[in-house]
């Protein structure tokens, strides 16, 4: 069973006659990567807008678990199921990095953890010390503020993982280290993760890869995707 | 919970715009104590001379609206009727003197609610017919015209404080909170109620309003006198010093009007209700406008 499907999407920006996307038909379902890759400006950008209920379809109906996100409180999907990994980061500047973690669970209703410690382990996960947990975001590279959206992405345990770019800034190391996480949260943990991508690596640990081309998505060969899979598992192999 | 304690953490970093909001509440709080200061006072020492000046009770020939002194047919009551007077029952006490021109003499009644009973008491005693019991009206609005004067100019202060303060509170908390539109689409974006977010921007701003409230009561508090006694030099050069005491009995006028001003518990609620609904109402209007954007317009406006 699909955990998140468009069905007849269309999408138009207000006020123009531009279409974005028509008539689309995607499903994914737990346990998958899928990547999104496609030219800049072709609305790879603008498909996780109206994956993570940021926004609405002109037409068409997005559905998670069976039901249109229009007719549920988007609010409510943002902060219990979906982690969102946002290309501009979208953290908060004057707060820590724990600090930006333990609010996302704060505002997702986690209880009866030490948020604190979860942060800090999610934190050490992407390759964040404690030193560095607890610095201002205004302070971090632009690598180690790509690593902390993620970290709060997967703070409150989402079953969907939407990221727009998520390796944009990392070096290749740390690339690779994310992209294990990524791999692993689908296999292991059963997460549907969804990325949007320029990167070619970042493909390679797809179940799924579709481009998107002037409005409509076409899925890719997935023998790419194996023999990427065997490029990142000798990468990670090197990392340990 | 966690809104309220992340609003807290957010006094401390964002310094700067809150400083600012911060400078600019504790003026429009310190200008209301002051106000608030001089017009309860005021209103207390008006009540107070009221009471006292209607308390002094003139006899008067009918025909008469003012006690300007002796004339002959008050001198028609002699010394002895005035001290056969001075044994009622309704009356304290009573100044009664002859200098020589007239006899000059005052009553002062228990409550001035018994000047009835007074008067009656006095026909009974023999008081004649031609003769009327009167309060010195001249006297009162001469005592507190200074102080109504006062009074007046507190009012129309803080309703230009109010006013004029309302407008600089909105109008700085809706760029201060204008500021922070990204960091409201950040929260917005992670799933937070939009009624969160607001909650949590009033909190910090009443946080500010309830600091600057404990240090514009202070400050208040120390400016009202200087300020009062200011006010009343002012006056009291224009019309002539004198002191309310003397003005009742007549006395030689030596000193100006003074007051001691005081900021009590029920002024301090006052203010600090004023204080609240100012910021509250100031924050709702810069919040409802910020709230009403989508998280994605905000972020995108930032990319």
């Amino acid at each position: 069973m699909s955990v998140l499907a468009l069905k007849d999407v269309s999408y138009k920006y207000e006020g123009t006659t531009r279409v974005i996307f028509k008539d689309v038909n995607l499903t994914f379902e737990p346990g998958k990567v899928y990547t999104i890759v496609g030219k800049s400006g072709s609305g790879k950008s603008t498909l996780l807008s109206l994956l993570s209920g940021l926004d609405t379809a002109t037409s068409g109906k997005v559905e998670i678990g069976g039901e249109s996100l229009a007719s549920i409180n988007r609010n409510h999907y943002r902060r219990k199921k979906a982690g969102i990994i946002f290309q501009s980061l979208n953290l908060l500047p004057n707060a820590t990095a724990i600090d930006n973690i333990v609010l996302s669970m704060n505002i997702s209703g986690v209880t009866g953890i030490d948020k604190k410690a979860r942060a800090l382990e999610l934190l050490e996960k992407v390759g964040i010390s404690q030193e560095k947990a607890n610095r201002k975001i205004v302070k971090l590279s632009g690598g180690e503020q790509q690593r902390i959206g993620i970290a709060r992405a997967l703070a409150h345990n989402p079953e969907l993982i939407i990221a727009d770019e998520p390796t944009g800034s990392l070096d290749k190391d740390t690339e690779v280290k994310v992209l294990k996480i990524f791999r692993s949260l689908a296999q292991e943990e059963g997460k549907c993760v969804i990325i949007v991508t320029h990167s070619k690596k970042v493909t390679t640990i797809a179940d799924e890869i579709w481009g998107l081309e002037k409005g409509s998505f076409r899925q890719l060969d997935p023998s790419e995707v194996q023999a990427g899979r065997e490029i990142i598992a000798k990468k990670g192999r090197k990392l340990v | 919970m966690y809104v309220i304690e992340h609003a807290l953490l957010n006094l401390g970093k964002n310094k700067g715009r809150n400083i600012l909001l911060g400078v600019i509440t504790l003026a429009i709080i310190t200008a209301t104590v002051v106000a608030m200061g001089i017009f309860n006072t005021t209103r207390v020492v008006i009540e107070d001379t009221r009471a006292a000046t209607m308390s002094a009770i003139r006899i008067q020939p009918i025909g008469r609206t003012q006690m300007t002194g002796s004339s002959q047919q008050e001198s028609a009551i002699t010394l002895e009727m005035h001290q056969y007077f001075a044994e009622s029952l309704y009356i304290t006490g009573a100044d009664i003197s002859d200098s020589g021109r007239g006899i000059e003499a005052v009553y002062y009644l228990i409550h001035p609610d018994m000047l009835g009973a007074f008067e009656s008491d006095l026909r009974g005693r023999g008081l004649p017919d031609a003769y009327t019991v009167r309060t010195d009206d001249a006297a009162f609005a001469s005592l507190v015209a200074p102080i109504e004067n006062l009074q007046s100019l507190s009012v129309a202060f803080l309703i230009i404080i109010l006013v004029m303060g309302a407008v600089i509170m909105v109008l700085v908390t809706a760029v201060s909170i204008r500021e922070r539109k990204y960091e409201i689409g950040v929260l917005r974006a992670m799933g937070m109620k939009k009624k969160s977010v607001a909650l949590g921007l009033w909190a910090e701003i009443i946080v500010i309003t309830c600091i600057c409230f404990i240090i514009g009561m202070g400050i208040g508090a120390a400016l009202t006198q200087p300020v009062t006694d200011s006010i009343l030099a002012g006056q009291s050069q224009a019309a002539g010093p004198t002191t309310l005491a003397d003005r009742i009995n007549n006395a030689p006028q030596t000193e100006a009007v003074t007051v001691d001003v005081s900021i009590t518990f029920t002024t301090s609620l006052q203010i600090f209700a004023i204080s609240i609904v100012l910021a509250s109402v100031a924050g709702i209007i810069s919040i409802t406008r910020i709230t009403k954007y989508e998280p994605i317009k905000i972020l995108m406006e930032r990319t």
